[in-house]
Protein backbone atom coordinates (compact mmCIF):
# COMPACT_ATOMS: atom_id res chain seq x y z
CA UNK A 1 0.00 0.00 0.00
CA UNK A 2 1.28 3.46 -0.79
CA UNK A 3 1.07 6.39 1.59
CA UNK A 4 -2.07 7.92 0.09
CA UNK A 5 -4.10 4.74 0.37
CA UNK A 6 -2.75 4.06 3.87
CA UNK A 7 -3.82 7.53 4.99
CA UNK A 8 -7.19 7.02 3.32
CA UNK A 9 -7.60 3.65 5.01
CA UNK A 10 -6.78 5.20 8.39
CA UNK A 11 -9.46 7.84 7.92
CA UNK A 12 -12.04 5.21 6.99
CA UNK A 13 -11.44 2.96 9.99
CA UNK A 14 -14.42 2.58 12.31
CA UNK A 15 -12.55 4.33 15.10
CA UNK A 16 -11.74 7.36 12.94
CA UNK A 17 -15.33 7.60 11.74
CA UNK A 18 -16.63 7.35 15.30
CA UNK A 19 -14.38 10.16 16.53
CA UNK A 20 -15.29 12.32 13.52
CA UNK A 21 -19.01 11.75 13.97
CA UNK A 22 -18.98 12.65 17.65
CA UNK A 23 -19.21 16.31 18.64
CA UNK A 24 -17.52 15.58 21.96
CA UNK A 25 -14.74 13.07 21.36
CA UNK A 26 -12.33 15.28 19.43
CA UNK A 27 -12.47 18.20 21.91
CA UNK A 28 -11.94 15.77 24.79
CA UNK A 29 -9.01 14.14 22.98
CA UNK A 30 -7.51 17.61 22.57
CA UNK A 31 -8.03 18.33 26.25
CA UNK A 32 -6.34 15.11 27.36
CA UNK A 33 -3.58 15.71 24.79
CA UNK A 34 -2.84 19.09 26.42
CA UNK A 35 -2.86 17.56 29.94
CA UNK A 36 -0.37 14.96 28.68
CA UNK A 37 1.95 17.40 26.93
CA UNK A 38 1.83 19.76 29.91
CA UNK A 39 3.06 16.93 32.12
CA UNK A 40 5.67 15.92 29.53
CA UNK A 41 7.09 19.43 29.30
CA UNK A 42 6.62 20.19 32.99
CA UNK A 43 8.55 17.10 34.09
CA UNK A 44 11.24 17.31 31.38
CA UNK A 45 11.86 20.93 32.36
CA UNK A 46 12.61 19.76 35.93
CA UNK A 47 15.29 17.38 34.61
CA UNK A 48 16.69 19.87 32.09
CA UNK A 49 16.92 22.69 34.64
CA UNK A 50 18.77 20.31 36.98
CA UNK A 51 21.23 19.43 34.19
CA UNK A 52 21.71 23.13 33.47
CA UNK A 53 22.41 23.82 37.13
CA UNK A 54 19.42 26.16 37.41
CA UNK A 55 17.19 24.27 39.86
CA UNK A 56 17.40 21.39 42.38
CA UNK A 57 21.18 21.77 42.15
CA UNK A 58 21.86 20.22 45.56
CA UNK A 59 19.92 17.05 44.82
CA UNK A 60 21.32 13.86 43.28
CA UNK A 61 20.62 13.93 39.54
CA UNK A 62 19.90 10.23 39.43
CA UNK A 63 17.36 10.42 42.25
CA UNK A 64 15.70 13.42 40.62
CA UNK A 65 15.60 11.66 37.24
CA UNK A 66 14.18 8.49 38.83
CA UNK A 67 11.43 10.52 40.54
CA UNK A 68 10.57 12.45 37.41
CA UNK A 69 11.15 10.61 34.14
CA UNK A 70 8.74 7.74 34.73
CA UNK A 71 5.96 10.34 34.85
CA UNK A 72 7.33 11.91 31.68
CA UNK A 73 7.06 8.57 29.90
CA UNK A 74 3.58 7.86 31.26
CA UNK A 75 2.42 11.31 30.17
CA UNK A 76 4.12 10.87 26.78
CA UNK A 77 2.20 7.62 26.25
CA UNK A 78 -1.10 9.44 26.91
CA UNK A 79 -0.09 12.31 24.63
CA UNK A 80 1.02 9.99 21.83
CA UNK A 81 -2.15 7.90 22.04
CA UNK A 82 -4.46 10.94 21.92
CA UNK A 83 -2.27 12.39 19.15
CA UNK A 84 -2.64 9.25 17.03
CA UNK A 85 -6.41 9.23 17.60
CA UNK A 86 -6.65 12.84 16.43
CA UNK A 87 -4.37 12.12 13.47
CA UNK A 88 -6.47 9.27 12.07
CA UNK A 89 -9.61 11.43 11.93
CA UNK A 90 -8.04 13.48 9.17
CA UNK A 91 -4.84 11.64 8.31
CA UNK A 92 -4.29 12.89 4.75
CA UNK A 93 -4.59 16.56 5.73
CA UNK A 94 -2.34 16.27 8.77
CA UNK A 95 0.22 14.25 6.83
CA UNK A 96 0.62 17.03 4.27
CA UNK A 97 0.56 19.86 6.82
CA UNK A 98 3.89 21.65 7.14
CA UNK A 99 3.53 22.24 10.90
CA UNK A 100 2.64 18.61 11.49
CA UNK A 101 5.78 17.56 9.62
CA UNK A 102 7.90 20.07 11.50
CA UNK A 103 6.49 18.74 14.77
CA UNK A 104 7.36 15.15 13.82
CA UNK A 105 10.89 16.25 12.90
CA UNK A 106 11.22 18.01 16.28
CA UNK A 107 10.00 14.88 18.09
CA UNK A 108 12.66 12.85 16.25
CA UNK A 109 15.28 15.46 17.24
CA UNK A 110 14.07 15.19 20.86
CA UNK A 111 14.48 11.41 20.72
CA UNK A 112 17.97 11.63 19.18
CA UNK A 113 18.84 14.19 21.84
CA UNK A 114 17.92 11.70 24.58
CA UNK A 115 19.95 9.02 22.80
CA UNK A 116 22.94 11.36 22.60
CA UNK A 117 22.62 12.05 26.32
CA UNK A 118 22.60 8.33 27.15
CA UNK A 119 25.70 7.80 25.01
CA UNK A 120 27.66 10.74 26.45
CA UNK A 121 26.93 12.53 29.74
CA UNK A 122 24.63 9.72 30.85
CA UNK A 123 27.57 7.29 30.86
CA UNK A 124 29.56 9.39 33.33
CA UNK A 125 26.60 10.30 35.54
CA UNK A 126 28.19 8.82 38.67
CA UNK A 127 31.00 11.39 38.41
CA UNK A 128 28.67 14.41 38.35
CA UNK A 129 25.54 13.03 40.03
CA UNK A 130 26.05 15.40 43.00
CA UNK A 131 27.60 18.27 41.05
CA UNK A 132 25.36 21.33 40.68
CA UNK A 133 25.28 20.93 36.89
CA UNK A 134 26.02 18.37 34.17
CA UNK A 135 29.23 18.50 32.09
CA UNK A 136 29.13 20.99 29.16
CA UNK A 137 27.71 18.49 26.64
CA UNK A 138 25.03 17.46 29.12
CA UNK A 139 24.10 21.11 29.63
CA UNK A 140 23.97 21.67 25.87
CA UNK A 141 21.68 18.66 25.46
CA UNK A 142 19.41 20.01 28.21
CA UNK A 143 19.22 23.41 26.50
CA UNK A 144 18.42 21.77 23.16
CA UNK A 145 15.74 19.69 24.88
CA UNK A 146 13.98 22.76 26.29
CA UNK A 147 14.08 24.59 22.95
CA UNK A 148 12.91 21.55 20.98
CA UNK A 149 9.97 20.87 23.32
CA UNK A 150 8.85 24.50 23.16
CA UNK A 151 9.08 24.05 19.36
CA UNK A 152 6.87 20.96 19.63
CA UNK A 153 4.29 23.01 21.53
CA UNK A 154 4.37 25.88 19.02
CA UNK A 155 4.16 23.65 15.92
CA UNK A 156 1.45 21.58 17.61
CA UNK A 157 -0.61 24.69 18.23
CA UNK A 158 -0.07 25.81 14.62
CA UNK A 159 -1.46 22.51 13.31
CA UNK A 160 -4.77 23.47 14.90
CA UNK A 161 -4.84 26.74 12.97
CA UNK A 162 -3.91 25.25 9.61
CA UNK A 163 -5.07 21.65 9.35
CA UNK A 164 -8.63 21.33 10.56
CA UNK A 165 -11.19 19.67 8.35
CA UNK A 166 -12.82 23.05 7.73
CA UNK A 167 -9.49 24.43 6.51
CA UNK A 168 -9.05 21.47 4.20
CA UNK A 169 -12.51 21.76 2.69
CA UNK A 170 -12.32 25.48 1.91
CA UNK A 171 -8.90 27.07 1.93
CA UNK A 172 -9.22 30.52 3.44
CA UNK A 173 -6.82 33.46 3.59
CA UNK A 174 -3.64 32.64 5.46
CA UNK A 175 -4.38 34.96 8.33
CA UNK A 176 -7.79 33.46 9.05
CA UNK A 177 -8.36 31.33 12.11
CA UNK A 178 -10.19 28.10 11.47
CA UNK A 179 -12.53 26.00 13.43
CA UNK A 180 -13.52 22.46 13.19
CA UNK A 181 -17.19 23.22 13.28
CA UNK A 182 -18.99 20.05 12.38
CA UNK A 183 -22.58 21.06 11.90
CA UNK A 184 -22.29 24.20 13.95
CA UNK A 185 -23.77 27.61 13.36
CA UNK A 186 -21.95 29.53 10.69
CA UNK A 187 -19.55 32.29 11.76
CA UNK A 188 -21.59 35.35 12.53
CA UNK A 189 -24.38 33.44 14.27
CA UNK A 190 -22.08 32.72 17.15
CA UNK A 191 -18.66 33.73 18.31
CA UNK A 192 -16.34 31.91 15.97
CA UNK A 193 -14.11 29.68 18.00
CA UNK A 194 -10.89 28.46 16.54
CA UNK A 195 -8.93 25.38 17.51
CA UNK B 1 -20.92 41.01 29.07
CA UNK B 2 -21.55 40.96 25.34
CA UNK B 3 -21.43 44.76 25.30
CA UNK B 4 -18.20 44.74 27.29
CA UNK B 5 -16.67 42.12 24.99
CA UNK B 6 -17.62 44.12 21.91
CA UNK B 7 -16.22 47.32 23.43
CA UNK B 8 -13.01 45.52 24.42
CA UNK B 9 -12.61 44.27 20.87
CA UNK B 10 -12.50 47.89 19.63
CA UNK B 11 -9.67 48.97 21.95
CA UNK B 12 -6.21 49.54 20.50
CA UNK B 13 -4.44 46.53 22.07
CA UNK B 14 -7.25 44.24 20.93
CA UNK B 15 -7.17 45.64 17.42
CA UNK B 16 -3.41 45.13 17.27
CA UNK B 17 -3.71 41.47 18.29
CA UNK B 18 -6.56 40.95 15.82
CA UNK B 19 -4.71 42.61 12.94
CA UNK B 20 -1.65 40.44 13.53
CA UNK B 21 -3.55 37.35 14.59
CA UNK B 22 -1.58 35.07 12.28
CA UNK B 23 1.28 35.15 14.79
CA UNK B 24 0.00 36.91 17.92
CA UNK B 25 -2.67 34.36 18.83
CA UNK B 26 -0.54 31.21 18.32
CA UNK B 27 2.43 32.86 20.08
CA UNK B 28 0.38 33.91 23.13
CA UNK B 29 -1.34 30.52 23.28
CA UNK B 30 2.02 28.71 23.08
CA UNK B 31 3.44 30.70 26.01
CA UNK B 32 0.19 30.01 27.87
CA UNK B 33 0.68 26.26 27.27
CA UNK B 34 4.29 26.44 28.50
CA UNK B 35 2.92 28.17 31.61
CA UNK B 36 0.31 25.49 32.30
CA UNK B 37 3.00 22.84 31.72
CA UNK B 38 5.15 24.40 34.45
CA UNK B 39 2.11 24.53 36.75
CA UNK B 40 1.29 20.87 36.08
CA UNK B 41 4.89 19.76 36.60
CA UNK B 42 5.15 21.70 39.88
CA UNK B 43 1.75 20.59 41.21
CA UNK B 44 2.52 16.98 40.24
CA UNK B 45 5.81 16.97 42.14
CA UNK B 46 4.41 18.60 45.29
CA UNK B 47 1.45 16.22 45.23
CA UNK B 48 3.70 13.18 44.68
CA UNK B 49 5.75 14.30 47.68
CA UNK B 50 2.61 14.57 49.82
CA UNK B 51 1.56 11.10 48.63
CA UNK B 52 5.05 9.80 49.41
CA UNK B 53 5.62 8.62 45.82
CA UNK B 54 8.54 10.91 44.94
CA UNK B 55 11.04 13.35 46.48
CA UNK B 56 10.91 11.27 49.68
CA UNK B 57 14.59 12.05 50.39
CA UNK B 58 13.53 15.70 50.62
CA UNK B 59 11.33 17.23 53.30
CA UNK B 60 7.94 18.59 52.30
CA UNK B 61 9.34 22.05 53.02
CA UNK B 62 12.31 21.48 50.69
CA UNK B 63 10.01 20.20 47.95
CA UNK B 64 7.67 23.17 48.28
CA UNK B 65 10.62 25.59 48.38
CA UNK B 66 11.80 24.02 45.08
CA UNK B 67 8.46 24.04 43.22
CA UNK B 68 6.32 26.64 44.99
CA UNK B 69 8.00 29.68 43.39
CA UNK B 70 7.78 28.05 39.94
CA UNK B 71 4.11 27.33 40.54
CA UNK B 72 3.36 30.89 41.64
CA UNK B 73 5.53 32.43 38.91
CA UNK B 74 3.84 30.30 36.24
CA UNK B 75 0.42 31.36 37.51
CA UNK B 76 1.42 35.01 36.95
CA UNK B 77 2.62 34.11 33.44
CA UNK B 78 -0.72 32.39 32.79
CA UNK B 79 -2.60 35.43 34.07
CA UNK B 80 -0.63 37.75 31.78
CA UNK B 81 -1.00 35.61 28.66
CA UNK B 82 -4.60 34.82 29.59
CA UNK B 83 -5.44 38.53 29.77
CA UNK B 84 -3.81 39.02 26.36
CA UNK B 85 -5.99 36.26 24.90
CA UNK B 86 -9.15 37.81 26.36
CA UNK B 87 -8.13 41.23 25.02
CA UNK B 88 -7.33 39.75 21.61
CA UNK B 89 -10.49 37.67 21.27
CA UNK B 90 -12.97 39.02 23.84
CA UNK B 91 -16.13 37.60 22.31
CA UNK B 92 -14.62 34.17 21.74
CA UNK B 93 -13.46 33.97 25.36
CA UNK B 94 -16.02 35.84 27.46
CA UNK B 95 -19.21 34.62 25.82
CA UNK B 96 -18.62 31.01 26.78
CA UNK B 97 -19.60 28.78 29.66
CA UNK B 98 -16.22 27.00 29.49
CA UNK B 99 -14.29 30.22 30.19
CA UNK B 100 -16.23 31.17 33.32
CA UNK B 101 -16.22 27.66 34.77
CA UNK B 102 -12.48 27.59 34.05
CA UNK B 103 -12.01 30.92 35.87
CA UNK B 104 -13.90 29.59 38.90
CA UNK B 105 -11.64 26.52 39.04
CA UNK B 106 -8.50 28.62 38.45
CA UNK B 107 -9.53 30.77 41.43
CA UNK B 108 -9.87 27.62 43.56
CA UNK B 109 -6.54 26.20 42.33
CA UNK B 110 -4.64 29.46 42.77
CA UNK B 111 -6.10 30.04 46.24
CA UNK B 112 -5.09 26.53 47.30
CA UNK B 113 -1.58 27.08 45.86
CA UNK B 114 -1.09 30.34 47.77
CA UNK B 115 -2.69 29.29 51.07
CA UNK B 116 -0.95 25.91 51.11
CA UNK B 117 2.48 27.47 50.57
CA UNK B 118 1.83 30.10 53.22
CA UNK B 119 0.56 27.56 55.76
CA UNK B 120 3.46 25.20 55.12
CA UNK B 121 6.11 27.91 55.48
CA UNK B 122 4.60 29.10 58.76
CA UNK B 123 4.16 25.69 60.38
CA UNK B 124 6.46 23.45 58.40
CA UNK B 125 7.38 21.17 61.29
CA UNK B 126 3.74 20.60 62.11
CA UNK B 127 3.06 19.73 58.48
CA UNK B 128 5.97 17.27 58.33
CA UNK B 129 5.01 15.59 61.59
CA UNK B 130 1.22 15.55 61.48
CA UNK B 131 -0.62 16.95 58.47
CA UNK B 132 1.27 15.51 55.53
CA UNK B 133 0.61 11.89 56.41
CA UNK B 134 -3.12 12.31 56.90
CA UNK B 135 -5.37 10.61 54.34
CA UNK B 136 -7.48 13.77 53.98
CA UNK B 137 -4.41 15.80 52.94
CA UNK B 138 -3.40 13.09 50.47
CA UNK B 139 -6.91 13.07 49.00
CA UNK B 140 -6.75 16.86 48.82
CA UNK B 141 -3.49 16.61 46.87
CA UNK B 142 -5.15 14.35 44.30
CA UNK B 143 -8.20 16.63 44.04
CA UNK B 144 -5.92 19.65 43.52
CA UNK B 145 -4.16 17.90 40.65
CA UNK B 146 -7.50 16.96 39.08
CA UNK B 147 -8.69 20.58 39.38
CA UNK B 148 -5.74 21.75 37.26
CA UNK B 149 -6.26 18.91 34.76
CA UNK B 150 -9.91 19.95 34.43
CA UNK B 151 -8.80 23.58 34.00
CA UNK B 152 -6.78 22.44 30.97
CA UNK B 153 -9.73 20.60 29.45
CA UNK B 154 -11.98 23.63 30.01
CA UNK B 155 -9.39 25.88 28.39
CA UNK B 156 -9.55 23.70 25.30
CA UNK B 157 -13.36 23.59 25.44
CA UNK B 158 -13.56 27.39 25.05
CA UNK B 159 -13.13 26.62 21.35
CA UNK B 160 -15.95 24.06 21.54
CA UNK B 161 -18.42 25.70 23.89
CA UNK B 162 -21.34 23.98 22.14
CA UNK B 163 -20.53 20.85 24.20
CA UNK B 164 -22.42 22.54 27.07
CA UNK B 165 -25.59 22.76 24.99
CA UNK B 166 -28.00 25.38 26.31
CA UNK B 167 -25.56 26.31 29.11
CA UNK B 168 -23.41 27.97 26.49
CA UNK B 169 -24.35 31.66 26.19
CA UNK B 170 -23.54 31.44 22.49
CA UNK B 171 -26.39 28.94 22.09
CA UNK B 172 -28.90 31.40 23.49
CA UNK B 173 -28.20 34.20 21.04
Amino acid sequence: MDIASTLDWLQQTGLAVQIRDSLFTFPLLEGVHVIGLALVFGTIAIVDLRLLGMASTSRSFQRLAADTLKWTWAAFAVTALTGVLMFITNAAVYFHNAYFRAKVVLLVVAALNVLLFELTAGRTVKQWDRAPAAPPLGRAIAAVSLVVWVGVIVTGRMIGFTATRAAAAAPAPVDTNFEDLLGLPAPGDAPTPEP
Amino acid sequence: MKQFALWLSTTAPSVFIQEHNAWTIPAIQSVHIVGIALVMGSVLMIDLRILGWAWVDQTLRQTVDRFGPWLTGSLWLLLATGILMVVGEPVRELITFSFWLKMALVAVGALVAVLFQRALRRHDQHWEDHFASQPSIKAFAIVTFLVWAFVIVLGRLIAYDYVWGSWSPAARQ
